[in-house]
């Protein structure tokens, strides 16, 4: 150094450069705002969707211990064609105007004692998967009572006994 | 300034004043965009859905009188999840005391790694 004036000003000078400096980060990094829901959301809306049918097929009428919701009765008979016709009827049905163009394909994965292996059987979709569909999961536990004594006929290879098995949709706008 | 003359230092105090409020609040927006992706990702994360039927299903499970019969619902509902939510699930019921309310006290774990969630519920 020369002589010892102007401290004040370098100090100065460095307090500002070190203000600029992070003035210009803090405008950089918020400019780059990412949202990873942002993506998501309408999937989230599918999923509800999907969800809130399987929750009023699976709703008793009445509060009895003894009644039986819509989709433990389609599980326990193999109805296919009842649970194709109300599943689109709840998920394609709108306010106003056309229906909605939503499709499915549902699996019911079951517990077999003997083997003590969780297997799955196809149930039913509405249009074969071509693998190429955006679909969401979206699943319902069922309380299904497959004794004989209760006429359940579920596929052959499901033990007859009461059982909790989980059903599985994936569900896609075309 | 320094040296050249002492006028003014209050407006440049005021000046400094003004340019670091400035400043804070420009933290304050960066903050921001912060808080809403992990907001964001907390939502994501959260499995509302299965707990919610995971809960039902237990409290339907409760109603069961046959023993073997729970225990065989039992162990369909914890197997499953764990097979096809990656989520350990586990309950037990047991009968409320004599003189309550309720008929049934349900305990009810739920774990997939991520969210816990616990519930004693009378029922």
């Amino acid at each position: 150094m020369v002589n010892s004036e102007g401290q004040l000003f370098t100090i100065e000078g460095i307090a500002a450069g070190l203000i600029m400096l992070l003035t210009a980060f803090i405008v950089v990094s918020t400019t780059s705002i990412y949202t990873p829901g942002d993506t998501h959301i309408s999937d989230m809306q599918l999923e509800q969707l999907g969800s809130d049918a399987l929750r009023m097929m699976n709703t008793p009428n009445t509060s009895a211990d003894s009644a039986e919701s819509a989709l433990q009765s389609i599980i326990k008979n193999n109805d296919t064609d009842r649970f194709r016709e109300t599943f689109l009827w709840f998920c394609n049905n709108k306010t106003g105007g056309a229906y909605d163009i939503l499709q499915f394909s549902t699996d019911v994965y079951y517990r077999k004692t003997l083997t003590t292996s969780v297997n799955r059987f196809h149930f039913t979709e509405s249009r074969k998967p071509t693998g190429g569909e955006h679909a969401v999961r979206v699943t319902e536990w069922v309380q299904v009572d497959n004794t004989i004594l209760a006429g359940g006929s579920m596929p052959a290879e499901v033990d007859n006994r009461v059982q909790a098995v989980l059903v599985e949709v994936l569900l896609w706008r075309d | 300034m320094a040296r050249l003359n002492d006028d003014a230092q209050w407006i440049v105090l005021m000046g400094f004043i003004v340019s670091f409020s400035l400043f804070f609040l420009g933290i304050v927006i960066n903050q921001s965009t912060v808080v809403g992706q992990t907001t964001a990702e907390g939502v994501l994360e959260f499995p509302k859905n299965d707990i919610l039927d995971i809960r039902s299903e237990v409290l339907q499970s409760s109603k069961i009188t046959v023993a073997a019969d729970f225990d065989d619902v039992k162990k369909d509902i914890s197997s499953i999840a764990l097979s096809r939510k990656n989520a350990i699930v586990s309950f037990g019921v047991t009968q409320a005391p004599p003189g309550s309310t309720y008929t049934k006290i349900i305990d009810i774990h739920y774990n997939n790694g991520v969210t816990a969630y616990n519930e004693t519920a009378n029922y």
